[in-house]
């Protein structure tokens, strides 16, 4: 399958103008026979939001911004990131992504873990996603993560337990610390190359990492997206702090390869980890 | 402390670009006093914007900074900036005429606000939006006057201590006079930064790193080795200056207040 990561930045607050770039990118992947397009987290809105998030939310079910880009996922499956609200749940915002194909939802999932400390402020603004479910595409078994999803390794062991081969992060993950004189760019974006490249290899997936790059309120977002082997080998990078489009052919074959030669999962215990688990979250009650 | 200062300069320059186009101008003016800050925030500005969009002021007060002035035009000169030279002393003279008084630091505080002020009367007739020039160092110790060159429209380097900002410099390649003279606010004649704050920028800026970067409470700063008393003093600095960091408080009546919860970005729509 060909892949398309779009690395952009998006305007703050504006989902009219977010929208259109959206659709220029899809037409782009599409001339360029994608079989899916991927755009970073909050792409149709931003990220810094604050107060804005109310004003900016959208209900997959009703918005007319839905259904332009379900119309284009009739071309090409898109992943994209919004603010929603639900028409069942209103007055609730979530920061989720959005799998959409053949002009269907096929999956949408809510961030669950919001970071909340330090220059991040997710927690006060957004509510919190409840689970990691993995989902059926034309592409096989995928798993949906936002971000900080991604740095909590039980994310991407439920995806995996739950069957999931291509583990998709979107993210908007501004970049700290240039202390490193070799580096090229935010040593944080090792933190997430670091955490990819560990994610591919121990859960046999094609792992793909969409960042977002530009500045919001004088913080740099750092760009690097990436896509991992199922075998823990670098297959894309894209450039630190600077718009990039690319269209990457993955093999998917390479799935079934990996999990031959480290049967990981073949060999993973989720009952085990339930009955660990259980007795963990009830010793915590007695406390 | 160390700094890639290559990558810096590319962030910098990105930061400069992209908010100065979002808050609506494509030019920038700045105050050049010939020392470290303002030479190496020029240097970026040209480095982003090229020289035709960068407007030096330079505003010397009598002689008290003679030599700030040659150096400020030197680095005009090298940049190829658009610049002006405006002498300040008529209309400070005249206030303080009205309003004597000895102490320096009234003094220097009026003159700092002075050139605010004319840097936000030239900003509107030129379309130039200001570059601010404190540092980390600087904010964090509040050695600066807060409506005088605190203020700005946007700061580049307030994320970089006074050492990285020489770092910095050294990286592009600023005049050698410039990057080795003792640092100075040019407040009053021969007045040196390291003397008034009694300490140097290397011993305070290792100090902040360890308080303000690593989250080192202060006992563990001071078995790091560092001086006692000044650990002690330098907290008390950051402590004082705080209201120079913030808006000012609103007292809150309603549910939506400004500065309390009614929360927006900068670059609303941007």
């Amino acid at each position: 399958m060909k892949v398309a990561l779009a690395q952009i930045s998006s305007v703050l607050g504006n989902v009219d103008k977010n929208l259109k770039r959206h659709l220029e990118l899809i037409d782009q992947a599409i001339n360029q026979k994608a079989d899916l397009i991927i755009f970073p987290e909050l792409s149709l809105t931003g990220y810094t939001l604050k107060d804005l998030v109310a004003e900016v939310a959208l209900n997959p079910g009703g918005s007319s911004v839905f259904q332009e880009l379900l119309e284009a996922s009739k071309k090409i499956d898109l992943v994209f990131g919004l603010v929603e609200e639900r028409e069942s749940n209103p007055g609730i915002f979530y920061n989720s992504a959005v799998y959409l194909s053949e002009g269907e939802i096929s999956h949408i999932h809510q961030k669950v873990f919001l970071p909340t400390s330090g220059m991040f402020e997710e927690g006060r603004f957004f509510g919190s996603g409840r689970e990691f479910r993995s989902f059926k595409t034309r592409f096989g078994p995928v798993g949906l993560m936002v971000c900080r999803d991604l740095l909590h390794y039980c994310s991407s062991y439920c995806l995996l337990a739950d069957g999931a081969q291509l583990l998709i992060t979107i993210s908007a993950a501004p970049g700290r610390d240039l202390s490193d004189p070799e580096s090229q760019g935010f040593e944080t974006s090792r933190m997430w190359e670091l955490m990819g490249e560990a994610i591919s290899f121990f859960s046999s997936s094609v792992v793909i990492y969409c960042n977002r790059v530009g500045i919001e309120d004088g913080a740099t977002f750092a760009g690097g997206s990436f896509i991992y082997s199922p075998l823990g080998k670098l297959i894309v990078k894209l450039p630190y702090l600077e718009e990039a489009f690319v269209v990457q052919e993955i093999d998917l074959d390479e799935v079934r390869r990996a999990r031959k030669s480290w049967p990981f999962k073949r060999d993973d215990r989720p009952e085990v980890i339930w009955h660990s688990l259980d007795r963990i979250i009830r010793k915590e009650d007695e406390d | 402390m160390k700094i890639n200062a290559c990558l810096v300069a590319k962030v910098l320059t990105n930061f400069i670009r992209e908010e100065i186009h979002k808050a609506g101008f494509d030019r920038v003016i700045l105050g050049l006093s010939g020392g470290l800050d303002s030479t190496v925030c020029a240097y970026l500005a040209v480095q982003a914007l090229g020289s035709g969009k960068v407007l030096g002021l330079v505003m010397p007060y009598k002689d008290f900074d003679a030599e700030g002035v040659g150096h400020a035009e030197k680095v005009a000169g090298i940049l190829k900036i658009k610049w002006q030279k405006i002498d300040i002393s008529p209309q400070i003279d005249a206030y303080f005429s009205a309003f004597p008084t000895e102490s320096p630091l009234l003094k220097g505080n009026k003159i700092a606000r002075e050139r605010m002020s004319i840097l936000y009367d030239f900003s509107a007739r030129e379309k130039a939006i200001i570059l601010g020039t404190s540092n980390k160092t600087e904010l964090l110790i509040g050695y600066g006057t807060i409506h005088g060159d605190m203020a700005c429209g946007i700061n580049p380097m307030g994320d970089l201590y006074k050492t990285q900002v020489r770092e910095l410099g050294r990286y592009l390649k600023i005049p050698e006079e410039i990057l080795t003279k003792k640092p100075t606010a040019g407040l009053w004649p021969s007045q040196a930064d390291e003397e008034e704050i009694g300490l140097a920028y290397e011993e305070l800026d290792s100090i902040l790193y360890c308080l303000v970067d690593l989250r080192q409470p202060v006992e563990e700063v001071i078995r790091a080795g560092l001086e006692e008393s000044k650990v002690r003093r330098i907290i008390e600095m950051i402590k004082k200056s705080e209201f120079k960091r913030k808006m000012p408080p609103i007292a809150k009546i309603s549910n939506r207040t400004v500065g309390h919860d009614f929360l927006y970005p900068y670059d609303w729509d941007k």
